[in-house]
């Protein structure tokens, strides 16, 4: 009886140490990692999202037909920005948007391919993001963050530059800056014949026979959040599709989804997206849009087949947009199902204006050199019917790239307002308005990294694993997003950029540009982009004051970023890479732009009756 | 305009390679052929010249051409070349191609006429002896018209043959030959049929693969019934023959943008003959195989060449065909754009 009553009051006693012990230890463990319980719902997911070489204009909610209802509906709920800018090419933009600071200082001074002879070894033309910044993904990643990466990385290839090393625990990524979007994984650049990819760090040695990159990211995405989100951690997932940069590529049962949709040429797209793009607000009724570009035919003058054969390469863009568009919306339905939508910060952007170049010459390079031979043994398929599919290489050439770029003169490569000005939508907790619309607002892609760790509650520290790193020169939308002000910078705030020797400022609505001939004038300009988007008026003279300040900014830009202005540049040459102008254009000669008069008509004309007679 | 210069030579291409995918006309010898019922564009012709070498060796009564009779126990060899002209065009709003045929050649046949009732030999010609013949001139000339009924478009334009991706295609082919060829009464063998002779076919394409040059593949299937009138002077007597019911298929596949090969199955039954309403002979069960390699040697020129043998059906019959074949195509369009690429 005695021994009974014993065991009876032991037994509450540990019953009661073990609870204690229990309580205390995951108290401690809650106090070791904040992120596990009450704080998840505080931090948000962040989902970024990069299109490669998308316009400005193509989607539907900036003024495009291209069928895009998944970015649209995001924009709906969240907001959109007209005056956001990218740099002219994508690893530049990406070393910005990954370190929150200018290109020059990232590391990506200019494309790693293209260092000119007096910027080889100099810091910031390492042409990989450089060790004098921590990426947001490391910083993510140190700071209770799962680190997501499915797409183009473009920013090293060494095993300690790669997407692994600089902060994203799970990755499956492009190296390079293009190739194949389909297995066969052929890469312009003849160095690198065959694009190589990494996933998780470890190289993949094949990709499988039924690969399309931008369902294969979008699987990944899923995969790693689906497989990470065992612990309740947030996530940044970074979306940086390869579409639709060319070649032009598209699953077979996409590839006549815009048949014909393009056969009435580039002129009258672009004065629909114009109308439309009025119509949504994206730009003022009165907006000046830059003219078709002095080297591209007015489509009219094109025969109906000319028409049809360059309207396919646009058709199989657009279908690489909407198919874009449809697997981004497979993201957005996993994030419902699993219900972490709401509670995920979307930023929708794309890396530069759409490509207007003929890359496939660029690299390639003149017949004779090896750059040709690899391009020719692999990309020489350029039959109408095969176009989009494995082994051919399309890219839709500078008209439509205008009309993708709409109404901003040039394209990708050229600090003109084509090559800079990219859609961005954000939506998600913390972003009010709506389905609003701000135009205000004088936005840079360095911004959205210290936009991303003050969601997060992070600090950008100033020192990284030991080494110091630079202060972020971006700023921080989230006041913005929070409906707080209307802009992150004043009227004195100012933007610069420089690629390949071509330069520009913004300060306010001003602009100064110096840009290569023959796009350019190899002087400055100065433009007003308030009243005068597309660039077409100098204003050099009437404002000389303005334009000297904006010199002044370009001087100090040079000196906080370092930039050297190479030797060399793939632009010095342009005029001769260039079509000759076209003999008439628009209005000039007045007879020769005129629609063509059927003989009858111009009988009548010669006879001088009006009657149309039957 | 570098960019425009750039994009007429592709158009250039374009056309050129359409026009010269299609065979052109019906070999009324044999079979159609490979890709003979490809559409292109209105107003592109084709000239064909061919030369067909034919063996027989028969042990009961055969035909060839179709509707020639053959007799049992013999040794034919035939030599023909046609000449045809085809002119793709609309007709009702419908892809159409419209083709004319002539030719001529020799026959030379060794008969065995032991096996032959003496009331079918020619005067003359002792029951029991070998027989040879021959006889050379023309064929009855013939002309056909062949009608897109499901799966392409009028290609009146270089638009319609950009737009113009075929999957599944239905024809209805007609066509009629005119006795006017060269006959003999009182041989066995002649060029022509000495009566009035046509078809009515349902050419039936399946394209798979990418329709562009270097990429298409296609499978051909034409059921086909060809008819005949009475001859009536059949060694002064009268023949009469059932419908000839004809199967023929392809399996094509382009192995370069210059350069087809094809899978030929040509499978022919009925056919039964009647001298003064006797019949004679047995109904044809013949299945030829072959193949055919056709080869662009220019922006206009094809050379092909094919062969095929008697490899199932009648045992009685041991034939091989080999035929040569240029096809020349020209479009006006195609001659301007060439004009202008050469300066000529």
């Amino acid at each position: 009886m005695g021994s009974s009553w014993k065991r009876l009051s032991i037994r509450p006693a540990i019953v009661t140490i073990l609870a204690l012990t229990l309580s205390i230890a995951t108290m401690q463990a809650h106090a070791a990692d904040p992120q596990q319980t009450g704080q998840k719902s505080k931090r948000p997911n962040i989902l970024l999202i990069v299109a490669d070489d998308l316009g400005y204009s193509d989607l539907g909610s900036y003024g495009g037909e291209i069928k895009t209802p998944v970015l649209d509906g995001l924009a709906q709920q969240g907001m959109r920005y007209t005056n956001f800018y990218v740099s002219p090419t994508c690893s530049v933009s990406r070393s910005m948007l990954l370190s929150g600071t200018d290109n020059h200082v990232a590391g990506l001074g200019n494309m790693g391919e293209l260092n000119a002879p007096n910027q080889v070894g100099k810091p910031g033309y390492e042409g990989v993001l450089n060790k004098r910044v921590a990426s947001i993904a490391e910083l993510l990643s140190d700071n209770g963050y799962h680190t997501y990466m499915a797409g183009k990385w473009h920013l090293g290839l060494k095993p300690d530059q790669s997407p692994r090393a600089r902060g994203f625990e799970r990755d499956f990524s492009l190296l390079v800056g293009g190739g194949s979007h389909f297995d066969d994984a052929w890469n312009l650049e003849w160095q690198i014949p065959k694009a190589p990819y990494t996933e998780d760090g470890r190289p993949v040695k094949k990709l499988p026979k039924d690969f399309y990159s931008t369902r294969a990211y979008t699987d990944k995405t899923i995969q790693f959040i689906e497989e990470g989100r065992k612990d309740n951690k947030p996530f940044f997932a970074y979306m940086a599709y390869t579409a639709p940069h060319g070649p032009l590529h598209l699953p077979d049962d996409w590839l006549r989804r815009y048949k014909n949709r393009y056969d009435e040429g580039w002129d009258g797209i672009r004065q629909q997206r114009l109308a439309r793009m009025q119509e949504l607000g994206i730009i003022d009724k009165d907006a000046n849009a830059a003219d078709r570009l002095f080297f591209l035919p007015r489509s009219t003058a094109l025969v109906p087949a000319a028409r049809v054969a360059q309207g396919r390469k646009m058709e199989l863009y657009a279908g690489m947009v909407e198919y874009m568009d449809d697997q981004v919306g497979r993201v957005f339905d996993y994030l419902k199902e699993i219900g972490e939508y709401d509670n995920t910060v979307v930023i929708f952007i794309s890396d530069n204006g759409a490509e207007g170049n003929d890359l496939r010459a660029m690299v390639a390079g003149q017949p004779g050199t090896m750059g040709f031979l690899h391009a020719m043994n692999n990309f020489a398929e350029d039959g109408h019917n095969s176009l989009g599919r494995k082994g051919t290489y399309a890219e839709y050439g500078p008209a439509w790239a205008q009309v993708s770029m709409t109404p901003f003169r040039i394209y990708k490569g050229w600090v003109a307002e084509g090559g800079i000005r990219s859609p961005l939508i954000i939506s998600g907790p913390g972003v009010k308005g709506t389905g609003g619309l701000n135009k205000k607002a004088v936005l840079h892609v360095k911004d959205i990294a210290p936009t991303i760790l003050e969601l997060a509650g992070i600090q950008h520290p100033a020192t990284y694993k030991g080494r110091e790193i630079v202060p972020m020169q971006g700023k921080s939308w989230v006041g913005m997003l929070e409906g707080e002000t209307q802009s992150p910078r004043t009227s004195d705030d100012w933007l610069g950029w420089e690629l390949f020797g071509n330069r520009a400022i913004r300060q306010g609505d001003w602009k100064i540009t110096w840009l290569y001939e023959p796009l350019g004038s190899e002087d400055w300009q100065l433009f007003n982009l308030a009243e005068d988007p597309g660039e077409q008026y100098d204003l050099s003279d009437k404002f000389p004051e303005k334009r000297k300040e904006l010199i002044a900014l370009w001087g100090e830009y040079v000196k906080t970023n370092g930039v050297i202005i190479g030797a060399r540049s793939p632009f010095e040459q342009a005029g001769k890479h260039l079509p000759d102008r076209v003999p008439d254009y628009d209005n000039y000669p007045p007879v020769r732009g005129m629609e063509a008069i059927p003989y009858r008509k111009l009988l009548q004309l010669m006879s001088g009756s009006t009657e149309d007679k039957k | 305009m570098k960019s425009i210069n750039k994009l007429t030579d592709q158009l250039g291409r374009i056309s050129v390679a359409v026009i010269i995918m299609s065979f052109g006309s019906p070999a009324i010898a044999v079979d159609d052929g490979a890709r003979t019922y490809w559409k292109q564009r209105d107003g592109t012709n084709v000239v064909s010249f061919q030369y067909l070498n034919m063996n027989m060796q028969a042990t009961d009564s055969q035909q060839f051409d179709p509707g020639q009779f053959i007799y049992p126990n013999s040794d034919t060899e035939a030599n023909v070349m046609i000449a045809s002209w085809a002119r793709h065009m609309t007709l009702f709003n419908r892809a159409s191609l419209f083709s004319v045929n002539v030719g001529g050649g020799s026959v030379e046949v060794d008969v065995d006429t032991s096996f032959i009732p003496p009331g079918f030999l020619p005067s003359a010609v002792v029951p029991g002896s070998t027989l040879s013949q021959s006889t050379s001139g023309s064929i009855d000339p013939s002309v056909q018209l062949d009608v897109n009924l499901f799966g392409t478009p009028p290609l009146k334009s270089t638009v319609d043959l950009l737009n113009n991706e075929p999957t599944w295609t239905i024809d209805a082919a007609a066509l009629l030959a005119l006795p006017v060829g060269e006959y003999d009464g009182d041989k066995l063998v002649n060029m022509g049929q000495n009566r009035w002779w046509g078809r009515f076919a349902l050419p039936i394409k399946y394209h798979f693969g990418v329709f562009a040059p270097g990429y298409m593949s296609s499978f051909e299937l034409t059921p086909s019934v060809w008819i005949f009138a009475e001859n009536d002077d059949f060694l002064g007597q009268s023949l009469e023959n059932d419908p000839l019911l004809q199967l023929e298929a392809h399996l094509t596949h382009d192995f370069t943008r210059t350069f087809y090969g094809s899978l030929d199955l040509l499978y022919r039954g009925g056919f039964q003959s009647e001298i003064n309403s006797n019949e004679v002979g047995e109904k044809l069960d013949i299945g030829d195989l072959g193949f055919t390699l056709n080869f662009q040697a220019s922006d206009n020129l094809f050379v092909r060449t094919t062969y095929s043998s008697n490899v199932f059906g009648d045992d009685n019959l041991d034939s091989s065909i080999i035929r040569l074949q240029l096809v020349y195509g020209w479009h006006r369009l195609t001659e301007a754009s060439n004009k202008l690429k050469t300066g000529h």
